[in-house]
């Protein structure tokens, strides 16, 4: 010990302070080493950061977009006076809608019965709504999901159809037709 | 900042009279009789009324584009009537407690037809 000591004390000034040097810059790492362990997720982290920043980055743009659609009535089909969607749009509108209202929920159930019985025995309520875009077919589908007990029975009943027409409020937009038939 | 508050408040009470105002019966007699109601989400009625129920000949269209002509019992579609749906498709034929039963045709829009019996809104094979 004694010589370990001696020796360090006939090293010149220069190497001694590259040495302090080397040995707090390994501190810091040693330091951000240990607190990475024990707080930080790593790549995972990372990717979950990259993810949200797209999702953010996406719903923008949607957010953007319905922002610069006509109020109104919007439709994916010829033959009414309502604002048609191109292909383009009707995929943009499918992906950023959430809502499906009551109406539309009710203009489904006229193919359904079943899911009207639910639907008015349990005082309207929806389980779940869906709206979907489908890659391969092309396609925006809605639906929801009804269940409770119809006549002593449990029973779970799931609409879907192609979702052909949508409200812009200003705001939001809304599933407005399901074409179930 | 109270002057904020009681514009808001102010606000709030124009919409609800506004609202108010727009929504309920707005032509005619909507008891006994021949009247036009506006519902809060924009459905109207135009039709007859008995008892201040839709009993009779009457049209019914719903804001996402659905339209019923034909006849009301208790205010359900009951009788023979005619549904025209957004896309375009329709069923002529008859109706039980706002369903299709009985005979009927439904048309899609593409000018496909079935023609038959119908229970509960389904094609009876």
């Amino acid at each position: 010990m004694e010589v370990s000591k001696n020796s360090f004390k006939t090293l010149s000034e220069p190497v001694k302070q590259f040495g302090g040097l080397i040995s707090i810059i390994i501190l810091i790492f040693l330091t951000f080493f240990i607190l990475n362990n024990i707080f930080g997720e790593g790549d995972e982290l990372v990717a979950k950061m990259k993810i949200e920043e797209e999702r953010i980055a996406q719903e923008r743009k949607l957010n953007k977009l319905i922002s610069s659609l006509p109020s109104g009535v919007l439709v994916s089909f010829d033959g009414t006076d309502n604002f048609k969607l191109s292909d383009e749009l009707y995929e943009a509108v499918c992906k950023a809608t959430k809502l499906i209202p009551q109406r539309a929920i009710m203009g489904a159930n006229f193919l359904n019965f079943r899911a009207h019985e639910i639907y008015t025995i349990n005082g309207n309520k929806i389980d779940e709504t869906f709206v979907k875009w489908d890659d391969e077919k092309n396609k925006c589908f809605a639906g929801f999901v009804v269940s409770g007990n119809n006549v002593g029975v449990d029973e779970t009943v799931k609409v879907s159809g192609e979702a052909l027409s949508f409200l812009s409020t200003g705001i939001d937009t809304r599933v407005y037709f399901i074409k179930n038939f | 900042m109270k002057k904020l508050i009681f514009f808001i408040l102010f606000s709030s009470l124009i919409t609800s009279i506004a609202l108010a105002r727009s929504t309920g019966c707005k032509e005619g007699n909507c008891e006994n009789g021949y009247g036009k109601w506006i519902y809060t989400d924009k459905t109207t009625y135009e039709g007859e009324w008995v008892a201040t129920k839709k009993h009779g000949q009457g049209t019914e269209t719903w804001p996402n584009g659905y339209i019923y002509k034909g006849e009301f019992k208790e205010s359900q579609w009951n009788g023979i009537g005619i549904l025209f749906f957004p896309d375009g498709s329709t069923y002529e034929g008859e109706w039980a407690n706002g369903f299709m039963n009985g005979k009927g045709t439904f048309t899609w829009s593409d000018g496909k037809q079935k023609t038959g019996i119908w229970k509960n809104g389904s094609f009876q094979e």
